[in-house]
């Protein structure tokens, strides 16, 4: 389980990285969880979304299992923040 | 003795820039579903050099590979080659190409994933069969959309595919929109297309690509590793090194070992890496690099390419294998800076060398397999002046053509005909696409 302070850092981290892959000059503050990850401010696609995935681990020094993602959808920044955020909190417990 | 590889080998670390990124197409938006397992995509974009290959993988690797390596003797007499032809064969599997090292590779890691079937589209059937073993060795089923003609002319691929046990559908097909739109002049992006919508609308399946992924060429990679160690072995030397592309896959496999190893410092000459495609199919040679389409759904993102535009419309050939609109990216980026060179055959020196190297050599190569042959020829007797050796040439066979006899009867009766592209109709596919601006090829230090 993982504490609110936790999910709110993995957010913030899950944020600047979803802004970077959009190439947006924003900060993380700037958007919310319900941001849709392809929509008309984040554009992100298939791939981009993979190397995403490769750059979270590095952030967060987790390993994300693909059973998790391949064939799973993320409509919303909020979608991929719970799922990682969930492995995070299994790797502390 | 040379042995079986532990861990491929990335080419990108040696590089000195990053692939441009993809970009998706105009007006796509919606939620993302991840068709492609996440060690692929560490593969693809980690700076990484070594990938050791899983265990799964390296026990169906040792029933087939190292695969042999051997000076062509005979063939070099024919040829007129006035330096040392070296054969790295690739056709000794039961897929009959080089295309199963990477298909066991993927299906071990889509299975790892959780998914129940992977499907794929193919042109000369190679691929698919090699798909269709790779998931028989890993408990998965399989859906295979093949190009019609290409079926038709060889039949033994389909009987081959579903003795595997997997489901086999001629391309267009009645399963998909796309297959049934009749929009698309490109045969094998709309097999491809074609399971690209049929993956995307089953919950357990996966769709799944042989050649252009970055992934891909690494698990070829096992190839010029092999060589490069075999070579040493007979003390051979050579100076060009030579595969066919279609995407790229067996010309990666082949040749990017050796870029690695020279920047590496463990070659001290790096050769000339020449890839040989068809003339029907010009990217390399004669296409532009833009952002384009990998398939005929247009719905996955866009990849910086050498195309000659997925909308072209490409003739019929005996070499289905080659039958694609563009390179793979990696490939596509490294000859826009020059590390690899490209020359185009017609699919009648193809053949014809392919014939003389059964004579001489006692196997019957693919049809996109005697593209390189032919091009290993042109340059090993000086014929090609634009493509110099002056010690010796290495050429991967991608495949047998055991099944593809149909393109031999049609040399020998004199009915091979060549199609090179035109100017005209090259220019028209790809006006519209958006060219790769330099910049964005991101230098790295």
């Amino acid at each position: 389980m993982i504490t609110s302070e936790r999910r709110a850092e993995v957010s913030l981290v899950v944020r600047r990285v979803v802004l970077l892959e959009s190439r947006l000059p924003l900060r993380p503050e700037e958007i919310t969880e319900a941001e849709p990850l392809n929509g008309e401010l984040l554009r992100i696609n298939s791939l981009g979304f993979l190397g995403m995935l490769v750059l979270l681990e590095d952030e967060l020094d987790v390993s994300l299992p693909d059973d998790l993602f391949v064939k799973h959808t993320f409509t919303t920044v909020a979608d991929l923040v719970d799922v990682v955020a969930g492995v995070v909190g299994e790797e502390t417990t | 003795m040379t042995e079986l590889p532990t861990a491929w080998r990335s080419v990108l670390p040696h590089l000195g820039y990053r692939l441009p990124p993809d970009v998706s197409p105009p007006a796509s938006t919606g939620p993302i579903s991840p068709q492609v397992p996440l060690e692929l995509a560490r593969q693809s974009l980690s700076q990484r050099e070594w990938w050791p290959v899983p265990a799964p993988v390296a026990e169906r690797y040792a029933s087939y590979r190292p695969t042999p390596l051997w000076r062509a003797r005979r063939f070099e007499a024919e040829v007129g080659a006035r330096v040392p032809i070296y054969v790295k064969y690739e056709g000794g599997n039961l897929s009959g190409s080089h295309k199963l090292t990477t298909a066991l590779a993927q299906a071990h890691y889509y299975q790892r994933a959780g998914v129940r079937e992977l499907v794929t589209g193919t042109g000369a059937g190679q691929w698919g069969t090699a798909l269709a073993a790779a998931c028989a060795a890993f408990g998965l089923s399989c859906t295979v959309f093949m190009v019609e003609r290409s079926l038709r002319a060889k039949p033994y691929r389909g009987s081959l595919m579903r003795l595997l046990g997997a489901t086999v559908h001629a391309s267009p097909s009645e399963l998909t929109k796309v297959g049934t739109s009749g929009e698309s002049v490109n045969s094998l992006a709309l097999a491809i297309g074609e399971a690209v919508e049929y993956a995307r609308d089953g919950a357990d399946r996966s769709f799944c690509i042989g050649s252009g992924e970055t992934y891909s060429i690494l698990h070829q990679s096992v190839i010029g590793i092999e060589a490069i160690s075999q070579l040493a072995e007979l003390s051979g030397a050579v100076d060009v090194v030579i595969g066919c592309v279609g995407a790229g896959s067996n010309f990666g496999g082949v040749a990017l070992p050796f870029f690695a190893a020279h920047r590496a410092d463990e070659l001290a000459d790096l050769p000339l890496l020449l890839a040989a495609e068809s003339n029907a199919t010009p990217k390399l040679s004669r296409g532009v690099y833009a952002y384009d389409v990998t398939d005929a759904t247009g719905t996955g993102p866009m990849e910086a390419m050498y195309t000659i535009g997925a909308g072209y419309p490409i003739p019929g050939s005996h070499s289905a294998g080659l039958r694609f609109h563009g390179a793979a990216k990696l490939l596509s980026a490294m000859r826009h800076r020059d590390q690899i060179a490209a020359v185009a055959v017609g699919q009648r020196s193809a053949l014809a060398a392919g014939e003389l190297f059964a004579k001489s050599e006692l196997i019957v190569p693919a049809p996109e397999s005697g593209h390189a042959l032919a091009a290993a020829a042109s340059v090993a007797s000086g014929r090609d002046a634009a493509h110099r050796t002056s010690t010796g040439v290495l050429v991967c066979v991608s495949g047998h053509g055991l099944l593809d006899l149909s393109a031999y009867d049609d040399l020998l009766a004199g009915t091979v005909r060549d199609a090179p592209a035109s100017a005209e109709a090259l220019l028209a596919a790809t006006a519209a696409l958006r060219p790769v601006d330099t910049p964005e090829l991101t230098e790295v230090s």
